[in-house]
């Protein structure tokens, strides 16, 4: 097989693994469970990453691929595990609709993404093959979980994985996006994951609630 | 076979005053009637004529010529008819003396009268040549199974259930004769090569509306979901026979009119079938199958559960039938794949007469034996009714198609068939398709606890009422007709190669096609392929016989080693924890089906009711009352609110009724008026 | 692809199969056992099981109809019969057509259903209690697996599983394309629910309420009991060679040189280690879930079996 064959083989295949990772989280019962999914998301993400570098010569993404590994697969999900930790929170994940809805609605949007992605036929690259759909899916399925669980944490895996569907579908279809752009965006979700952080323990040591049960701020 | 017929009727006529004399010829003339229906049919689909038989009836009407033309299709589903009506016919008159012994004669007249009638005018159905016989013979097989269904009134329940199944099945045959009447004003005449001829030159959308009018009939009386509601209530009602009859022949008489609307009448010539019928009737069917097995799940009255499997399996047999629409001179494979799936659809056809026949039969044995319909109330009949046990037995696993017998034959095909529509398409109707095999292995499956469930409460365990103690075997005759079935069953299960060659007719001559034999026993008689990718080297390939053979193989030598090592069996009470087991240990259908009822809550929607009575102190309890419900969903959201809907309509209208005459003649008026200007403008 | 494989071929398979089941609980009972640091009985014990089981004498409860007697004996042919579907050692269809991907799963669901009638035949509750959560669980495994098995029949354009395996290619182990990576974690999800293991069953204990499949079997005793014991161990190698056959096929011989069945009988035993290793792995890490949990675990399947159909088709 040519270099190209393979390279289209391997990210094919890192796109069904980061689906399946996404498919834990939806499905997942327990945060930590949660977060480890969404670390081993970002793995594959690096992982994918890298190997365009190495096909493409692109530095920008051998710089990419550091970042996410170092960033989202390593420190961030330590910081949500030190605050599951801190917060002793309950472990399970509430859901705002039934389970079977959620799987329901999930399924929709893995359906929809792939025949999304044959409409836009003319914007597929040769190189990257399935990529395109399972990006899609990836953020709109990290969208619903941020819209279909109560807990902050939970939200903020799917804010994570949603992030993560956005580089993919980007390095799928650009093969690697400005160095500028890339960092800026880091930085944004670091900097929500702090103030996310500091939110949700702010709240649950002054109020003693969760921020679910914030609702009467209205109009 | 007219004359058959027609002399069971007058015979039944005749012997007004002997109810037994009237009852035994009555059926006698059915079975004489279903042989010759059996022969003609087995002529017509064995010697494969070429062009249908035509066959001119008297002139009754002075605008149209009657005329009876058996073709394959024809020919294949009078077979059908005459299978069913072999084992009724056997069975009616022991079970009616049974099951009633206490009917007037002028009762039991009008019931052989009614069957007569009822087969008659099927057959005639699906040997009509041109609309009017069509419609005839309908609004004939209506008014028959209705008498029928009314017959034997213990209760009100019956009337009201003939009452509902009247009311819907009008509805549809009112969408029906729109869809004739239009097609035969083009035509400007009634038989059928004219209105070919006629539907030839239509567009799109008309075509489109006739099908989907003639669907909405058909299907009313397939019982399709969400026309299903006077099932339940009309199957469980009529004798077992007649229930026997209604469900494994009368569904079907409406899958023969589906049929030949869209593939005969009102196919476009030459072009494949639009592609929303195809997907309608897959939907559908689906749908259907679905929800019939649920709510047969929760159901605990024998004869209404196997109501609810009749529209499951309706379900499946349009989820052949749709396939084969869609399928249809597509290029690619698609020509053979459509032939599979409509090959499917046929002996599914035939399978489920044969199984829910049997099945009919041997709930009409428990009921005539114990009296009881309701399962819980039932139990240990295995030890007091062998044969009846052991049929019933056999139905089961052929319905919840486990191999070897027939049911699974056609699921397999109807399989591959699903297979083959989703390697074709490379879009998400591929992915509709393979949702839609997904939901019928989900059917498969749960029909199997649901069968698992009947069976077992039923005849296993130990009685839980007297009348299930004191239960004796059925007479002979009914198990006779219910062996007949059963071998059927066995037969089409274990050499369904040998059928295929009666498939032939209908599939070749209705889809202009290769027919079946060529495509599923390629590789010979014993054996099952279907060729999925167009090179057909691949195809794979399963043989039934094979399967059968090495099962009994394997049965024999597991027997032979396990009683050559053991030795005499001891019998011991069941451990029930110390307390002395009585029948109230025995686990309870409704207790079987609850993780189920549980996990499908969001369709049933259950209610339970438990109210505890104590003695003294809550700890000691006396007795608890359980009530629980499930509920309908499609009567509950639709019917219901349509009925609150034209009751609101009713009443608004009646509180306008002024009581003067001058009003209601002005109303009179105003109507001419409207009408004369709608139609002298036209 | 040469010519298929021959009936005595099949039928040696057949009985490998058998003869190698218990050896396969015996290993996952042994892994299980050394994860909990302890010795745990020796990898034969089955075997010691079985032989001591057909030694003894039946107790019947005396409610139970003529059925009963011939309950175990028609599970044990149903499930054997599925064993002749699998190919063991070698590829490409058997020579004289037998039956396919669906047949084998119709087998297993014929044993099932006989099983779970049986259980209600003795009048007791658990009987009915292990009958009626085995008969929810199994509709809810099938529509799964028969997606998985669309999902690599529609690449191979068959559904029989020698042809399937020869037609993905013996010889490449990294023949495998995106959508077999999700099919296999569906599978892999599927098996503990269809070989009765946690987190859906627990094979170990005899309280009614964590018993699907041992509910079934609580009344049966002396050869019968030993006939469904043997019928449960022929389902679990029969499942796991059934996933080695549909994404595995590496090993497995082309021809019929003796060298290569030799070859092909390890690459069996090899593949079947792996999966019950993952078995007793997953047995020994995770807890039994809640009856009513298992719609929701069954999903994960659910929904990585659509993802690999979706991969496949479009």
């Amino acid at each position: 097989m040519s270099a190209a064959e393979t390279v289209h083989t391997i990210i094919d295949d890192l796109g069904a693994l980061l689906l399946f990772t996404m498919i834990l989280i939806v499905i997942a019962s327990q945060i930590s469970r949660a977060i480890y999914a969404v670390a081993a998301q970002s793995l594959f993400i690096a992982i994918a990453g890298g190997v365009l570098a190495m096909f493409t010569g692109n530095v920008d993404l051998w710089v990419i691929a550091g970042v996410t590994l170092a960033v989202k697969a390593i420190m961030l999900p330590w910081v949500l595990h030190w605050v599951v930790r801190r917060m002793n929170v309950r472990r399970e994940v509430e859901p705002v609709i039934p389970d079977a809805a959620t799987i329901v609605l999930a399924v929709a949007v893995v359906v929809m993404s792939f025949d999304l992605s044959t409409s836009l036929g003319t914007v597929r690259q040769a190189i990257t093959g399935n990529a395109l759909p399972v990006g899609i899916a990836l953020t709109v399925l990290g969208v619903l979980v941020m819209a279909t669980r109560k807990t902050a944490l939970t939200q903020m895996v799917g804010l994570f994985a949603s992030e993560n569907g956005i580089f993919f579908t980007a390095m799928a279809v650009t093969q690697g996006m400005p160095l500028i752009i890339e960092i800026g965006v880091s930085l944004d979700v670091i900097l929500a994951a702090l103030v996310m952080t500091i939110l949700v323990l702010r709240v649950r040591s002054t109020v003693d609630a969760d921020i679910a049960d914030l609702d009467r701020l209205r109009g | 076979m007219a004359a058959c017929y027609g002399a069971g009727a007058l015979s039944s006529l005749l012997a007004r005053w002997s109810g037994r004399l009237a009852l035994s010829v009555g059926h006698l003339a059915a079975l004489a009637g279903a042989l010759a229906g059996l022969s003609v049919s087995l002529g017509v689909l064995v010697g494969d004529p070429g062009h249908p038989l035509i066959q001119p009836l008297p002139l009754l009407f002075p605008f149209a010529r009657l005329a009876l033309s058996v073709d394959g299709l024809s020919a294949y589903f009078l077979l059908v008819i005459s299978l069913v009506a072999i084992a009724a016919a056997i069975y009616g008159p022991a079970y009616l003396r049974a099951h009633s012994p206490e009917a007037r004669p002028a009762q039991q007249a009008a019931q052989a009268l009614a069957l007569n009638g009822f087969l008659g005018c099927m057959a005639f159905l699906c040997c009509a040549g041109d609309a009017l016989t069509f419609l005839i013979c309908w609004e004939g097989m209506t008014l028959a199974s209705y008498v029928l269904i009314v017959s034997d009134d213990r209760d009100g329940e019956n009337v009201r259930a003939g009452l509902l199944y009247m009311v819907m099945t009008h509805g549809g045959t009112a969408l029906l004769l729109v869809a004739f009447l239009a097609l035969t004003e083009r035509a400007e005449a009634f038989d059928f090569a004219a209105l070919r001829a006629a539907a030839g030159d239509l567009d799109g959308t008309t075509r489109s509306t006739l099908f989907f009018l003639a669907l909405g009939g058909f299907a009313t009386k397939a019982g399709v979901v969400p026309l299903h509601v006077w099932l339940p209530r009309a199957h469980p009602a009529a004798p077992s026979h007649i229930s026997a009859l209604m469900s494994g022949v009368m569904l079907k008489v409406a899958i023969y009119g589906m049929l030949r609307f869209a593939f005969d009448l009102l196919a476009p010539v030459d072009a494949p079938l639009p592609s929303s019928w195809g997907w309608m009737v897959l939907f559908v069917g689906t749908t259907s199958a679905v929800l019939g097995v649920l709510y047969a799940l929760q159901q605990h009255d024998l004869k209404r559960l196997l109501a609810f499997h009749s529209v499951e399996n309706i379900g499946i047999i349009l989820i052949g039938v749709g396939l084969a629409m869609i399928l249809w001179r597509r290029e690619g494979a698609g020509g053979a794949l459509a032939t599979v799936a409509l090959t499917a659809a046929l002996l599914h056809t035939v399978n489920h007469a044969a199984f829910k026949g049997l099945l009919f039969l041997g709930a009409g044995s428990v009921l005539c034996r114990t009296h009881i319909c309701n399962i819980e109330e039932l139990g240990g009949l295995a030890r007091r009714m062998p044969w009846t046990a052991g049929l019933f037995l056999l139905g089961a696993v052929a319905i919840s198609a486990l191999p070897p017998l027939n049911g699974f034959v056609s699921e397999w095909l109807t399989f591959q068939a699903l297979l083959g529509g989703a390697i074709l398409f490379h879009s998400p109707a591929g992915l509709g398709i393979v949702f839609s095999a997904a939901m019928l292995a989900l059917t498969g499956g749960l029909a199997a606890a649901c069968f698992a469930k009947a069976f077992g409460v039923t005849f296993l365990g130990r009685p839980r009422t007297p009348e299930a103690e004191h239960a004796t075997e059925a007479p002979p005759s009914m198990i006779a007709s219910m062996i007949w079935l059963g071998a059927v069953c066995v037969a089409l299960g274990v050499a369904p190669g040998y059928a295929m060659g009666l498939l032939d007719a209908p599939t070749a001559k209705l889809l202009q096609g290769p027919g079946a034999t060529a495509v599923v026993t390629a590789k010979g008689p014993l054996v099952l392929s279907a060729a999925l990718t167009p090179s057909g080297t691949d195809a794979t390939a399963i043989s039934m016989t094979v399967v059968a053979v090495l099962l009994s193989a394997l049965t024999a030598m597991a027997w032979v080693l396990s009683r050559g090592l053991q030795r005499a069996a001891r019998l011991a009470p069941t451990w029930t924890c110390g307390m002395s087991p009585t029948s109230r240990f025995d686990y309870t259908a409704t207790a079987f089906a609850k993780p189920l009822r549980l996990i499908f809550a969001a369709l049933y929607r259950p209610r339970r009711e438990v109210t505890r009575e104590t003695a003294g102190t809550p700890y000691v309890i006396r007795r608890i009352h359980y009530a629980g419900e499930v509920v309908d969903l499609a009567e509950t959201e639709i019917y219901h609110r349509v009925e609150r809907g034209i009751s609101a309509l009713s009443q608004a209208i009646r509180a306008r009724s002024t009581g003067h005459i001058h009003g209601y003649i002005g109303f009179v008026l105003g109507a001419l008026f409207v009408a004369l200007l709608l139609f002298g403008a036209g | 692809m040469t010519g298929g494989r021959p009936l005595g071929l099949v039928l040696l398979e057949m009985t490998l199969l058998v003869l190698l089941g218990p050896l396969v609980t015996g290993t996952i009972q042994k892994l299980k056992a050394r994860l909990q640091c302890r010795q745990g009985a020796g990898v034969l014990q089955p075997y010691r099981d079985l032989a001591k089981l057909l030694r003894k004498s039946t107790v019947q409860a005396d409610t139970a109809s003529g059925f009963f007697r011939s309950i175990p004996v028609l599970v044990l042919a149903a499930t054997i019969a599925a064993g002749a579907l699998v190919p063991v050692v070698r590829a490409g269809p058997p020579a004289f057509p037998l039956g396919d991907a669906l047949m084998l799963l119709g087998l297993l669901a014929l044993a099932r259903f006989l099983a779970a009638v049986g259980a209600l035949d003795a009048g007791g509750a658990f009987g009915g209690m292990g009958a009626s959560r085995e008969m929810t669980v199994a509709p809810l495994v099938e529509p799964v697996l028969m997606m998985v098995v669309f999902s690599t029949a529609a690449a191979a354009g068959t559904t029989e599983l020698g042809t399937l395996a020869a037609h993905r290619g013996t010889s490449w182990i990294l023949a495998w394309r995106a959508a077999d990576l999700l099919g296999f974690a569906a599978m892999l999800v599927l098996l503990p629910a269809e070989t009765g293991r946690i987190p859906v069953d627990n094979p170990d204990t005899h309280l009614e309420l964590t018993m699907l499949h041992e509910g079934m079997l609580l009344e049966h005793s002396g050869p019968g009991l030993g006939c469904m014991v043997l019928a449960s161990h022929t389902r679990q190698i029969v499942t796991l060679g059934f996933v080695a056959a549909l994404f595995f096929p590496v090993g497995l011989a082309d021809g019929a040189s003796a060298i290569g069945l030799l070859l092909g009988a390890g690459a069996f035993a090899a593949k079947v280690l792996a999966l019950a290793t993952y078995l007793g792995l997953v047995e020994s890490s995770y807890g039994k879930l809640r009856f009513f949990r298992l719609p929701q675990y069954l999903a994960i399947g659910f929904v990585c079996a659509l993802a690999a159909l979706a991969l496949r088709i479009l």
